[in-house]
């Protein structure tokens, strides 16, 4: 924050909320730094191509000021916003058709390493080579769907439980439980083509 | 060569444990900017009253419709007994012999 003062915590939420609704200036400043962090990074991650992230976090973080009367108070403040954040970013990229297909010369050297090192050992990726591993998931999670796109990084990237993801998409559990079913299948699908171009 | 399953479940798990890039701080303007927008949408409470006007206005127009279609409906379930039936058709047949 600019003035140096600490974030709002999860249990000033509800008096903060009560604040901007009464037209606190102060308070929804509050509401803005407190979800930024947690806009930027889902924006990021589901930035559509060619889109400007600044341009989809404001929209996102204006939706949600401008909203906060419609806020329930049922789910976490953080879960409600999530919901904005992803709908948004999915409605930018429900007309992008380009899927690319991951080539084994579009890898770099490091992301090569660890298709060979998977390919040939079966010990786990070492630290060193992680961040390349997650750059190659995401070359990889490039060429699904975008809402497929969204739950495989949900899970398994973050690591968060099928009850998070329900609260922070919105959809059913039977749903997500499908979808990811058939993205890993897709995944396999790609990730096969891939090992074939190895030597 | 170890199964496909194998790999990409390394694969993510690597993938989880490296570092997550660093969330910028909000860049210059945005913050005025939502507060703008949010000093926008406080100063105009009159859309939100046009808004539950018209609600209220469709729900009392459907209930009004209802309500006029009702006897309409009952009086239809009337004519499709069957003496209804007979009745309308001795009449067209009086109809047709008056009126050849």
């Amino acid at each position: 924050m600019k003035d140096g003062s600490p974030l709002m915590t999860d249990e000033q939420v509800p008096e903060c909320l009560a604040r901007a609704r009464e037209g606190d200036e102060k308070a929804v400043l509050d509401i803005f730094n407190y979800m930024y962090p947690h806009v930027a990074k889902l924006v990021q991650a589901n930035l559509p191509v060619r889109e400007s992230a600044e341009d989809l976090i404001q929209q996102v973080c204006v939706k949600v000021v401008t909203h906060l009367d419609q806020f329930s108070g049922k789910v976490p403040l953080l879960h409600w916003v999530s919901r904005i954040a992803v709908n948004t970013c999915l409605n930018q990229i429900r007309h992008e058709k380009r899927r690319p297909e991951v080539r084994l010369a579009d890898l770099s050297e490091d992301e090569a390493a660890v298709v060979e090192h998977l390919a040939h050992s079966s010990t786990e990726v070492s630290a060193s080579d992680q961040v390349a591993s997650r750059e190659l998931v995401e070359k990889l999670l490039d060429s699904l769907k975008p809402q497929d796109r969204l739950l495989m990084r949900l899970m398994y990237l973050e690591g968060r439980q099928l009850e998070d993801i329900a609260g922070i998409t919105g959809w059913n559990k039977a749903m997500i439980k499908v979808r990811v079913f058939r993205a890993r299948a897709q995944l396999r699908k790609r990730y096969s083509l891939l090992m074939k171009e190895s030597p | 060569m170890n199964t496909i399953d194998d790999q990409l479940n390394r694969l993510f798990r690597a993938a989880q444990n490296a570092p997550s890039p660093d969330v910028a701080p909000p860049p210059f303007g945005l913050e005025t900017r939502v507060l703008a927008a949010w000093r926008e949408g406080a100063k105009a409470p009159v859309a939100f009253w046009d808004t539950a006007v018209l609600t209220r206005g469709l729900i009392l127009a459907g209930i009004i419709m209802a309500v006029s279609i009702l006897p309409a409906l009952n009086s239809r379930s009337v004519t499709t007994s069957s003496i209804a039936d007979e009745v309308t058709s001795a009449d067209s047949g009086v109809d047709a012999d008056a009126y050849p």
